[in-house]
């Protein structure tokens, strides 16, 4: 940043917009005292321990954990065939067709979750995990797609040509060399997927039931009614959680890497 | 496997079409037990209604002000990272990517601590002596631009970074060595070929800070209703099925316009260029 | 001869791209064969076509005497090696050598055996546990070379394999390949677009335009005798003149000597009289760009690229100088046919 004085003023700026929110979450979560104040009074764990034995908390987390998987799974499992055939396959109107799965990043994802909640929930009177379970899925297409696609377009096609070569059916050459080829990208959108589900809220939202809620959608409603550090407390918790995803991330593919997917 | 390419693409096409794109055209034009006719109806009646119009002006002021912001900042950063040497570079970009892993919620919190009745900056200003008592800046559109800026941030610096990183430094050294001062290599080289990327950023964030929701939600509240937020009230609170179409169908277009632009932009550009 | 496979009217078009154009040609059993041309000149597809990555469009492709035509490559057993390697990134150079046997089914004892009596082969047994990415390009050519002849392939089919190799490895890689094929007695087909390499490497070649043969023959007969002059013209030809019958003659730039005008030569053959454009020293050789007119009067360049019989200094000729462009009878092709 030297002889930058500018662009170092503004990128410092830009750096305590983004991370000094969240130091202030993680300080005031280890507070003795009862109020969400700055400074905290005292030092204490009471309020992760409160956070940990607050039955709507748990609860939502473990809801927010089997959407996240599931959804990520299911995104996985349609989408993975569809990055096949738009990166090997010729059909016709490929571009028309990428463009369609990657559309849920463009539509608002309120009016996706309204949508879903007219047509699924009153429409077809599906549960509410149903509703959601088909929103995130949509939701996560896009990586499933992108991510994937991005890994595949990077390998060698004539790697697949040469198993085929060396005798290995279009079955086998799947299993034995691409997918083997696309495991990073698979990872990589998994692991986005995974994170992208479970910090939704629009759709969780629109979408929740008194049976199914999700942990970001149970701390909003939460923080309406009382304004208590177990709030700050949970959050930290999250940032912890989110942490170690993302040093799993920089340790196995690096982080730029698997970002680099989401642009483009 | 290229043989039967429309086999692999079935259940992803259907699933993308049933659970996607036909709900939400029919939410868009025509919602349960309500005419197309109406939702048109009270889609002209917002351009007319002021309360309605207030908020449409707050909504996209707010999305061009966090956009602006967005790049500024985000720009800077990217430039800097993409250029250092530093070994520590990679790590401050993690720390700059890492914001995007973390939930919404937890990273708009943090402004309820800063910004809240007794919060860090009211109670600094009174221990500063510029106020008796601390100022309410929670639930105003400071707010709302603060928390969305800190929530894009990260995206413009990727899509920069990506940019600029493909900006082969070589050209800085170039243009430093026939004579252009820092700035000038910025303004004349730099800027103009990560055009693209801060292109892509700004649309990113814009359609970003037009149509999210927790953030108002949780630093405006219902004195400064945006349009997500209002549409939410309209579906949840007042079973409005015509006024959340039209509101939506409002959103959706300010969406698509600015990226429509956007493109137009890029592609008329890369014509030129 | 034996015919290790045959191309029967095999025509591939592309929409309206006709890549190849009614091709009929014969592998002969154990012989080298090269398929040469510039670029887009139909001589991959053909490859493709005999691997089974491209079906045709019409014709008949038969391999060891059986149709193959809609075969697929799995059902083939064709060795290929492609111009990127195409080895397998997450898998040993042994697994690599060993996938095609693990899919025949080959017990791992001997598999193994197999797999490293390949590598020995290629000379690389000692990085048979590496990944692909820890080699350099002329090991994995070798490993990709090894995995596709340790199926025992009924065809080995190379696509550019030394192109992407650097110019002393290439040439060292021409005369090992030659060996192995030496050693194996397979049957190998060529692509490139390397004249030298096709002339040093073939038994036979086919020289391809446009998806269609030009000419095949053994490689002294197509050097000394190219059937037209697009064929003399790839393979180095310059110096075209035209004759008054309509007839063609061309003879190679090292094979035309400059000499001042007026000096008559004493053996029979060309003589041309021409103005020199340019003369540049390159060490063994001058370059002597001349301007001339043929027996139709249409003025044509001509090059001269003659050793000089000693070592000097002396810059030859001068833009300018009046000269004749002599060569001697033998030193000139005859074209039969314009093209």
């Amino acid at each position: 940043m030297k002889g930058r004085p500018i662009l170092g003023t503004l990128a410092v700026l830009g750096y305590i917009i983004m991370i000094v929110p969240i130091l202030f979450v993680v300080s005031t979560a280890f507070t003795a005292g009862d109020a969400l104040t700055f400074p905290p009074q005292g030092v204490s764990l009471r309020w992760f321990g409160e956070a940990l034995a607050y039955q709507p908390f748990v609860g939502a987390l473990l809801s927010s954990l089997q959407l996240a998987v599931v959804s990520t799974a299911l995104a996985l499992l349609l989408g993975v065939p569809v990055t096949l055939a738009i990166q090997r396959g010729k059909i016709p109107g490929k571009s028309l067709v990428e463009g369609l799965f990657l559309s849920p990043l463009v539509v608002p994802e309120l009016v996706v979750g309204l949508a879903l909640y007219q047509q699924i929930m009153i429409g077809l009177h599906q549960t509410s995990f149903v509703a959601l379970l088909v929103g995130h899925t949509v939701l996560l297409l896009p990586y499933a797609v992108r991510v994937t696609g991005a890994s595949l377009a990077l390998a060698d096609p004539a790697v697949e040509e040469a198993a085929r070569g060396l005798g290995a059916t279009p079955l086998r050459t799947f299993f034995s060399v691409t997918l083997p080829l696309l495991r990073p990208g698979i990872f990589s959108a998994g692991l986005l997927s995974f994170v992208t589900s479970f910090n939704n809220v629009p759709l969780s939202l629109l979408l929740q039931s008194r049976q199914f809620r999700t942990l970001p959608v149970t701390m909003l409603d939460y923080v309406q009614q009382s304004y208590d550090p177990m709030i700050a407390a949970m959050s930290t918790l999250i940032l912890a959680g989110t942490v170690v995803i993302a040093i799993v991330a920089e340790k196995t593919l690096g982080f730029a890497k698997i970002f680099g997917g989401i642009n483009k | 496997m290229s043989r039967k390419p429309a086999l692999l693409l079935i259940p992803g096409l259907v699933f993308i079409l049933f659970g996607f794109a036909i709900p939400s055209a029919i939410m868009l034009l025509a919602p349960p037990s309500t005419d197309t006719a109406d939702v048109f109806a009270r889609f002209g009646a917002m351009l007319t209604d002021p309360y309605d119009l207030a908020i449409i002006w707050r909504t996209v002021r707010i999305g061009v002000i966090v956009t602006v912001a967005c790049v500024v900042l985000g720009f800077p950063i990217a430039y800097l990272l993409a250029r250092s040497t530093s070994r520590f570079a990679g790590m401050w970009l993690a720390l700059a990517i890492f914001p995007l892993l973390l939930s919404n919620v937890v990273r708009t919190f943090g402004w309820l601590v800063i910004l809240g009745s007794q919060g860090a900056f009211g109670q600094l200003l009174v221990v500063l002596g510029i106020t008796d008592q601390p100022p309410q800046l929670l639930y105003t559109e400071l707010a709302i631009v603060l928390g969305l800026i800190q929530l894009f941030l990260p995206l413009a610096v990727i899509s920069c970074y990506s940019a600029v990183a493909q900006v082969d430094a070589g050209l800085d050294h170039a243009a430093r060595g026939l004579g252009a001062t820092k700035s000038q290599t910025l303004w004349k080289i730099v800027i103009p070929l990560s055009r693209p990327g801060i292109l892509i950023a700004g649309t990113l964030v814009f359609a970003g800070a037009t149509t999210a929701y927790t953030t108002p939600y949780l630093l405006g509240g219902s004195s400064q209703r945006m349009l997500s937020t209002q549409l939410f009230s309209y579906a949840s609170v007042s079973v409005d099925w015509a006024a959340a179409s039209a509101t939506a169908l409002m959103m959706t277009l300010l969406v698509f316009m600015v990226s429509g632009l956007s493109s137009l932009i890029s592609r008329k550009a890369g014509v030129t260029s | 001869m034996t015919t290790a496979a045959e191309f029967t009217g095999v025509t591939q078009a592309y929409g309206d791209t006709v890549a190849v154009d009614n091709l009929n040609l014969q592998i002969e059993q154990g012989k080298l064969t090269t398929l040469l041309g510039p670029s887009g000149c139909g001589k991959t597809t053909t490859l493709r076509m005999l691997a089974g990555y491209i079906t045709p469009s019409a014709g008949t492709i038969t391999i060891n005497g059986a149709d193959a035509t809609r075969l697929p490559p799995e059902k083939r057993n064709l060795g290929m090696v492609f111009q990127s390697y195409a080895l397998f990134p997450h898998l040993t150079v042994a697994d690599n050598v060993g996938f095609g046997l693990k899919l025949r089914k080959v017990p791992a004892t001997k598999r193994r055996e197999l797999v490293m009596a390949n590598l020995d082969l290629v000379g690389l047994a000692h990085l048979a546990d590496r990944k692909p990415k820890a080699l350099s390009g002329g090991q994995q050519q070798r490993v990709a070379l090894a995995r596709a002849i340790a199926i025992s392939p009924s065809l080995l089919l190379l696509d550019e394999p030394l192109s992407n190799l650097d110019a002393r490895l290439r040439v060292q890689m021409r005369s090992e390949i030659r060996r192995i094929q030496g050693e194996t007695g397979l049957t190998v087909v060529l692509v490139t677009h390397d004249q030298e390499e096709a002339l040093e490497m073939s038994d036979t070649m086919v020289v391809m335009r446009a998806g269609k043969v030009m000419q095949t023959g053994a490689p002294a007969t197509v050097f000394t005798a190219p059937a037209n002059r697009f064929v003399a013209d790839f393979l180095g030809y310059e110096n075209f003149l035209t004759q008054s019958d309509g007839s063609l003659l061309t003879v190679r730039p090292e094979h035309l000597r400059v000499a001042a005008a007026g000096v008559v030569p004493t053996t029979p053959g060309l003589t041309v009289a021409a103005v020199v454009r340019e003369s540049v020293y390159r060490g063994v050789d001058h370059i002597v760009t001349m301007t001339a007119t043929d027996a139709t009067g249409t003025p044509i360049t001509l090059v001269s690229t003659t050793r000089r019989d000693t070592l000097t200094a002396d810059a030859g000729f001068q833009p300018g100088d009046l000269v004749t462009a002599q060569a001697r009878d033998h030193e000139i092709v005859r074209l039969t046919s314009e093209n």
